[in-house]
């Protein structure tokens, strides 16, 4: 089998989102200098951040930070910080790398990162998560407005659910009215969330080509670079112009026929979020067997859009606040991760599931377990379930994983050999 | 004459197996050499020896599988496979019922389930940490100041068996401690040690399907008290070859002899592409 290192899919795309990254730590930079724009924490799965634009207010992710500091290999300082202070070995080890940095003043650039004028916590499900943002208002003397967006009973929300979340939205517009002096622009939130729609549709759009043999693009590492815009440009005129550049670049390889390797040999469901300590190398352990990844339940922590689901310019609050309710991947039940994994093995038709199990993330990885059962038992599908941590650098170890990677492709390998023989 | 080798360089110590094929498939020989701290070293010195004991030369050897956790330094080898690999398709040869492999060796706890014809069908590993497998075995020993081929007779004269509630390589030295303070008899405690890490290879085996036949490879294979623990929680015999310790160095001499009839068609790494590595 050839050298695979690096030769994986490269495109323009993977440039631009660099600059448009660079270009929202410098716009952080300047508030942080200057004041403006007004800025917010908020969490990525589920959030609001077409109310922010409608303020002209930056969104700041305190979970893109932790994962750019850990895929610099710079994530154990801030967690060892956060360690000294109390904090558990086994917490959330974002939360860990976000409040370190707030107590050593690290930021993934190098620039400054602002107060927020509001640390907004959108509940997705997480309950460390609002313990975290309560920290990080005591650190910063911001204010802090929590949403209390209800967990998901049923497999839809009800409609007092989304009046429920509607009317703490109009109340956030009150506050964020007070906190950036600015009178609330309704027709530029509408404009916003027909921006996140179009940016939505062009995102499925690209996730579906994954459906093509070979893959033009691989929806676990390249989906993972595309997520930084995804997030903090949603609701963007410059979103829309990177989705539209993105789907024209992944249709071109479609049409040349190229894949991410000169020959997809094996076509994967990745589920669970990478360890990004280790992304470069982890990444290199599907390359060298050609293995490209189809669809991950990672690339749908903002959003399962691919199946559908779109914000509606004609009811921005309703579907914003169906949106948070229903499109956050951590507050829908188990069985329907499970019918969003099966959908991928079967639609997708991918060979094998990974389950990248991580370790200071219970919400994410309690019944993986069960879900390895599923797969493997029910659907007859074979699963590697591999564990190490998103952001803590002392929980993975290489060989250990490499030696269970390499193994399960070598089965995989014969399987599909043994089966065209018959 | 076809003949082969497969070098399985583990954590502890590194197996080597001469195979040749005329017509029918038989293990010329074996050899056995700790890993230490070279581990190139040791991979040549355990092929070299095992070319030794067939009685050939090295250059008479056509083709060589590395397997175990230092396969990519062997480097004389043509091809490296994993040991889960290697260890099923071992198995499968010398015991070709076999459907299960439960393999312990010095850091590593396995379950892997097999097909008809050998293939890993799944498999399951310890996480990471040593509970469950030779090293912890090895540091009881250590406290109790006997050796390690004497605790696995020495459990079997248990009659009251302690309770050992942690899985802790590390903790479980405190435990024996405590219990040796209180007076309880040595083969009891060896008697709960094994116990308490034949229950956790349960639970992991348990979430392959344990099918029959049930193979046991790895060294802590040459433990008997490890082996009847395994039984008794099993609730069933298995078949432990006197070859077990060697499994993974068999079964990548059976690779490795299939490579050269081209019979079978596996994807290789050369150990350049190992330097490649990334981070």
């Amino acid at each position: 089998m050839g050298e695979a290192k690096h030769t994986e899919y490269r495109g323009s795309i993977h440039q631009r989102q660099k600059e448009l990254m660079l270009k929202w730590y410098e716009r952080l930079n300047e508030a942080a200098e200057t004041g403006t724009p007004p800025t917010a924490s908020l969490m990525i799965s589920g959030n609001c951040v077409e109310l922010l634009e409608a303020f002209g207010a930056v969104p700041i992710y305190p979970e893109v930070n932790a994962l750019q500091l850990a895929i610099r290999h710079q994530s154990l300082e801030p967690i060892l910080a956060a360690e000294e202070l109390g904090y558990a070995p086994d917490n959330c080890a974002y939360v860990k790398a976000d409040i370190g940095c707030y107590l050593k003043g690290i930021t993934p650039t190098g620039g400054k990162l602002p107060k927020p004028d509001l640390v907004l916590c959108n509940f997705v499900g997480c309950n460390t998560y609002v313990k975290w943002f309560e920290h990080t208002a005591v650190l910063t003397g911001s204010k802090l407005y929590v949403l209390d967006v209800p967990f998901l009973r049923e497999d839809d929300p009800s409609q007092a659910d989304i009046d429920y979340v509607v009317r703490q939205l109009k109340e956030l517009v009150t506050l964020l009215e007070q906190i950036t002096g600015r009178k609330f622009d309704y027709d530029r939130f509408v404009e916003a969330v027909r921006c996140s729609a179009q940016v939505e549709e062009l995102w499925s759009q690209i996730k579906h080509l994954a459906r093509r043999s070979p893959s033009p693009f691989d929806a676990y590492f390249d989906a993972i670079t595309l997520m930084g815009p995804l997030y903090v440009y949603r609701g963007t005129q410059e979103g829309v112009e990177f989705f539209r550049a993105a789907l024209e670049e992944m249709q071109a390889k479609v049409a040349a026929h190229q894949g991410v390797y000169d020959q997809e040999k094996f076509r994967l469901v990745i589920e669970g979020p990478p360890p990004y300590p280790y992304f470069r190398t982890f990444r290199d352990m599907f390359a060298r067997w050609k293995a490209c990844t189809v669809a991950s339940t990672y690339s749908t922590v903002g959003g399962l859009w691919e199946f559908g689901a779109r914000h509606d310019p004609d009811h921005p609050f309703e579907s914003v606040a169906l949106h948070m309710l229903a499109q956050n991947v951590t507050n829908r039940n188990y069985l329907q991760r499970y019918e969003q994994i099966r959908r991928y093995l079967e639609e997708w038709n991918a060979d094998g599931l990974i389950i990248h199990f991580v370790k200071s993330c219970r919400l994410f990885s309690a019944g993986q377990g069960d879900m390895r059962d599923y797969v493997t038992k029910t659907l007859g599908i074979p699963t590697l379930y591999i564990e190490s941590d998103l952001e803590d650098p002392r929980y993975f170890a290489e060989a250990q994983t490499r030696n269970r990677i390499d193994a399960f492709f070598e089965a995989l390998e014969h399987s599909k050999l043994t089966a065209k023989a018959v | 004459m076809r003949i082969a080798a497969g070098v399985d360089v583990g954590s502890t110590q590194t197996k080597a197996v001469v195979m040749a094929d005329n017509g029918d498939r038989a293990i010329l020989s074996r050899a056995l050499v700790d890993t230490g701290a070279n581990v190139r070293k040791a991979a040549e010195n355990a092929f070299l020896a095992a070319c030794h004991n067939a009685g050939i030369p090295p250059t008479d050897v056509g083709f060589v599988v590395g397997t175990g956790y230092g396969r990519y330094n062997i480097s004389f080898g043509n091809a490296q496979l994993t040991e889960i690999s290697c260890h099923a398709r071992g198995a499968h040869f010398v015991c070709p019922t076999t459907r299960t492999v439960i393999d312990m060796g010095g850091q590593d706890a396995k379950a892997i389930s097999v097909g008809s014809d050998g293939q890993v069908l799944d498999f399951v590993m310890n996480d990471k940490c040593a509970a469950g497998t030779g090293r912890f075995l090895a540091n009881a020993a250590d406290v109790m100041g006997i050796g390690l081929d004497e605790i696995g007779p020495l459990s079997q004269r248990a009659t009251r068996p302690v309770r050992i509630a942690t899985v802790c390589t590390v903790f479980v030295e405190s435990d024996i401690l405590s219990y040796l303070a209180q007076g309880k008899k040595g083969e009891d405690i060896m008697g709960g040690v094994h116990l308490a890490i034949a229950k956790r290879t349960l639970s992991l085996a348990r979430r392959v399907p344990i099918e029959p036949d049930i193979t046991m490879t790895g060294g802590v294979a040459r433990n008997i008290g490890m082996v009847r623990a395994l039984e008794e929680v099993l609730g069933t015999k298995m078949q432990v070859s006197p070859d077990a310790h060697f499994m993974g160095a068999i079964g990548a001499a059976v690779f490795a002899l299939e490579k050269m009839d081209q019979s079978f068609e596996f994807s290789t790494w050369r150990p350049e592409h190992a330097a490649g590595s990334g981070h």
